[in-house]
This record gives C-alpha cells, sequence and structure tokens, in this order.
C-alpha cells in the first residue's frame, strides 16, 4: 500500500541467501569450522521468521484481544526461560522470581505507554502493541538476567563482607544493600549507556524499520525517544523487581546467609 | 544480666547434643558437619577448639551465634535458647572476630564506628581511642584510611570494633591464622590481655599453643565433628606423654593431631 516498501520475492530472498553461502565458502576455506553452524542458524532463520510471520498475520487479521494476551504471555514464558539460563548457579524459584519481574515490568511499561503515551485504540490493536511488548520484554530480560548474574557474583566475591555486617547486628536485608546496588547498577547501566548514543553510533531497529516502511524520519523519531524512554522505565522495574526477590533467597528470616546456594 | 535469684548465674553458653548437617543439593546425601556436641562455658571462663581443618571449629562457633542453624540440639546464651532471641541482638552480644578481617571502606574511625542504625552505645572520642589502647593500637590510627593497616592491625581494629558493641563473649574463628608470625603474636598477646584484664569470656578457634595456654580454661579437641577430648588446659599442659600436649608445648601442629 506504501508506495515506499518493495515487496520481495522469494528469489529476493534467495539472492540474500547467497551472502551466507559466501560466507560458508570462507569458513571452509580458513577452516573455522563454522559450515554446520552458519546452516543451521540459516534454516532456524527462515523457519523461526516464517513462523512468527504467519502467526502475525493470522493475530493482525483477527485483530482480538485474547489472541493478543495469548500471544503476550507465549512471548513471556520464553523471556523467562531466557532469562533463568542465564544464571551461572541454579537459584530455588529463579523461574517464578523471573516470570514475576517480567510480567509486571512489560504489563507496567505496556499499560502506560499504550493508554497514556500513544492512546492507541483499541489497546489491542497488534500492529502497536506486539511490537511494542516485545522491545520491552527484550530489555527487561538481558537487564534482569544481568542482575541475577551480577547479584550471584557479588555475593560469592563478598559473603565475608556480608557476613561481617551480620556479625556487627546488621539485618540480612543492610548487609547485602550494597550488593543488590550493585547488581541493580550494572544492569542499569547499558540502558542509560544506550540513551547517551542513540542515534550517533547507529539508528535503533524500530526507526529504521519504520523509515524503510515508509515513515518519515521525524515521525520515526518520536517513537523512537518514546521506545528509549520506555526501555529505560522496563529496565528498571524488571531488575529491581528481580533483584529484590532473589536476594530474598540468599537469606533467611534470622538474618543468614544462605552460603550453600553461592 | 539474667535474675539474681541464689542459684548460680546462667552459663554464657550451654550447648546441648548440637549438631548441623548442611542441607543436601540435589542428589547427594546431607553432609554432617558437627555430631552431638554438648559443653557449657562459664561466665569469664575461656574455651579453645582445636582440630585438623574441616573438623566444624567455625561451623561450631557460627551455631553459637547464630550464623549457622543446627540441624539438632539446643543451643543456650546466659540460659536462653538462642532461637527465641532477635540473632541481631544475640549478635553483638556474642561478637565474633572472623579469621580474614574486613574492614570497610574509610577511615578506621568510619570502621569503628559501623553499627545498624537506631542501637545505641558509647561511641565518643575517648571510648574509640581507649578501646584502640585496649588492642594495642595507638588513637593516632583513628584518622588512618583502614585499607592501608598492616594484616595484625586490621585484626586488631575488628577485635576493637566488636568490643564496642559491649559484647559478653567473643567468639574468635582462627583469628591469627591470616597473619605472619609476627602479626599473629600481636593478636596473640591483645586477646590473651582481654582475657586475663577484662576477665572476658572468650571462646576460640585456634592453632596457637600461646594462646590456648594463656587463655586457660577449657580446651576441645574435635575431629570430622565429633568430640574427641574435652579437658582443662591446665590440667592437659601438667601432663607429660600426651599428643595434645605436645601441641600445646608446640612441639605438634593442629594437623599432626589428627593422626
Amino acid at each position: 500500500m506504501n508506495p515506499g516498501v518493495i515487496d520481495l520475492s522469494v528469489w529476493q530472498l534467495g539472492l540474500a541467501l547467497l551472502l551466507v553461502v559466501a560466507v560458508a565458502i570462507v569458513s571452509m576455506r580458513q577452516a573455522l569450522g563454522l559450515e554446520r553452524d552458519l546452516a543451521l542458524g540459516a534454516v532456524r532463520t527462515i523457519v523461526q521468521l516464517y513462523g512468527v510471520g504467519l502467526i502475525l498475520a493470522a493475530v493482525f487479521a483477527a485483530a482480538q484481544w485474547y489472541w493478543v494476551v495469548l500471544i503476550l504471555v507465549a512471548m513471556i514464558s520464553v523471556a523467562t526461560h531466557a532469562a533463568v539460563s542465564r544464571l551461572t548457579k541454579p537459584l530455588p524459584g529463579a523461574y517464578t522470581i523471573a516470570a514475576v519481574a517480567l510480567t509486571v515490568s512489560t504489563a507496567a511499561t505496556l499499560a502506560y505507554v499504550i493508554f497514556v503515551v500513544v492512546q492507541v485504540r483499541p489497546w489491542y490493536e497488534p500492529q502497536y502493541i506486539i511490537p511494542i511488548a516485545g522491545m520491552i520484554l527484550g530489555s527487561s530480560m538481558t537487564s534482569a538476567a544481568l542482575a541475577g548474574e551480577r547479584l550471584q557474583g557479588e555475593l560469592r566475591a563478598r559473603a565475608a563482607e556480608v557476613e561481617t555486617r551480620l556479625v556487627l547486628g546488621f539485618s540480612g536485608r543492610e548487609a547485602v544493600q550494597p550488593l543488590v546496588r550493585s547488581a541493580l547498577r550494572a544492569a542499569m547501566i547499558p540502558t542509560v549507556n544506550g540513551m547517551m548514543t542513540v542515534g550517533l553510533v547507529q539508528l535503533p531497529g524500530m526507526m529504521t524499520g519504520q523509515i524503510l516502511a515508509g515513515s518519515s524520519p521525524l515521525v520515526a523519531i518520536r517513537y523512537q525517544i518514546v521506545v528509549m524512554f520506555m526501555l529505560a522505565a522496563a529496565t528498571a522495574i524488571g531488575s529491581l523487581i528481580f533483584v529484590h526477590l532473589a536476594v530474598r533467597c540468599y537469606l533467611t528470616p534470622a538474618h543468614q546467609l544462605r552460603r550453600y546456594l553461592l | 544480666m539474667s535474675n539474681s535469684s541464689k542459684a548460680a548465674p546462667d552459663p554464657i553458653f550451654a550447648v546441648e547434643h548440637l549438631s548441623l548437617a548442611y542441607s543436601a543439593r540435589r542428589g547427594q546425601p546431607a553432609a554432617p558437619i558437627l555430631k552431638d556436641v554438648s559443653f557449657t562455658v562459664e561466665c569469664g571462663q575461656a574455651l579453645t577448639l582445636v582440630g585438623p581443618s574441616g573438623s566444624g571449629k567455625s561451623s561450631l562457633l557460627r551455631c553459637l551465634n547464630r550464623l549457622e542453624e543446627p540441624s539438632a540440639g539446643e543451643v543456650r546464651f546466659e540460659g536462653r535458647d538462642v532461637q527465641s532471641l532477635d540473632p541481631r541482638r544475640l549478635r553483638r552480644d556474642a561478637a565474633m572476630v572472623m579469621q580474614s578481617p574486613v574492614l570497610f571502606e574509610g577511615t578506621v574511625r568510619d570502621n569503628l564506628r559501623l553499627c545498624p542504625a537506631g542501637t545505641g552505645g558509647d561511641f565518643s572520642e575517648a571510648r574509640l581511642a581507649r578501646t584502640l589502647g585496649e588492642v594495642g593500637l595507638d588513637k593516632e590510627l583513628l584518622e588512618r584510611d583502614a585499607s592501608t593497616l598492616s594484616g595484625g592491625e586490621k585484626q586488631r581494629v575488628t577485635i576493637a570494633r566488636a568490643l564496642l558493641g559491649d559484647p559478653r563473649v567473643l567468639l574468635l574463628d582462627e583469628p591469627t591464622s591470616a597473619l605472619d608470625p609476627p602479626n599473629a603474636a600481636l593478636v596473640v598477646e591483645t586477646v590473651s590481655r582481654l582475657c586475663e584484664m577484662r576477665g572476658l569470656t572468650i571462646v576460640a578457634a585456634t592453632h596457637q599453643p600461646e594462646l590456648i595456654r594463656r587463655l586457660g580454661g577449657m580446651l576441645m579437641y574435635l575431629v570430622r565433628g565429633e568430640v574427641r577430648a574435652y579437658e582443662r588446659v591446665d590440667q592437659l599442659a601438667a601432663r607429660a606423654d600426651d599428643r595434645l600436649h605436645a601441641f600445646l608445648a608446640g612441639e605438634r601442629t593442629a594437623e599432626g593431631l589428627a593422626s
């Protein structure tokens, strides 16, 4: 419909695939041993994206709120699994913690952006809610995983410091406070740095997509500004909830550090 | 500070049939750390814990101030089950000094004044200076950045920090083992003096024969979490031809006690 968009034929996709074939040839010549992974990666790229495309097309056509909610739940489940699998040491209850952190951070940020900022009507309009939810979830997932990983590392490295505070009569919460702070900082710094360089080093994916799809760059940057701010909120909420729930697993009500979990 | 009835005052610690096992991990049985340990520590008395590494000395100390939760048995502090006490209060009354001293960013003064918000206590300059004196350090040190202290100075600052909370007993977890011999000797001297001059109750895990002799009181010899010997230090020292005796005389290392 938009005169700016060129629809790609299967043949054109085949031409793009030649790029990967070229990489495979380089890999063989240089004995990098990446051919199998490249082939698998190419196949997965095609299958996964076609799958998502078909599902999204169906959901867009149906435009029913329950389909949209179902897609959101599926996205959160996958993100939860991905966040938990990045923890270096298993943490009991990690799934529940990650699920709560991602659901709350996504729901809160998404609701604000959809209802208050962009004012999409109806709210479940898939064209808006699904890509926006995807971006929010991606950031919350990364920040929750980063925060969890950092918290575990800090607790391992600074257990003696925590116990020294406990021995001085501090509560468990007080004893881990500096470690919690450092985990939260680690989780939020990438997003803050992203806000510093956005547009200078690279154009964000969504903005690029919008421009390719024919939007005016001035419309696209406005959306991108909203996206940057909303990602800052999503990272903060996601990592805050994750860290505060996770740190409870390492402490007992009697202000003890569960060292066997470290 | 218990009720002063006609009966003898409650011992500082009364430990009965204490066992500790670390919680089982998936697919692994629970590992026993301490097995059926019983003893009492009277006010003003010392108890030293000796034994090879991994014998449960640290774990036993950690049960006394409830850093660790025993799997069976009871620990009573001044007549009250530690389960019924606020762990934060207990840990200030039974102050622990760890193997490796941990000092936080800031000056020695900052470290000495470190305590949870809302807990009272005298942190006046005069008291800080006096307490530093008690551990053999000069009050000039108050201004120093804590990270610039030597190992022996750091450990004595942690002892001073513990004393400032007005503890009724000091729990020492191998306070000299992370130090070189001259610094270890200084810490031994400091702790011995606290026991001799102040009459402070002390429970210490240590491998220093000198410290054990000067603290006196009781000695408990642990191997793999079991009590192998529990005797008065002066009686041990008087007896010849005994492995513990040889250890006390400095002729044997603690590791050799196990054989």
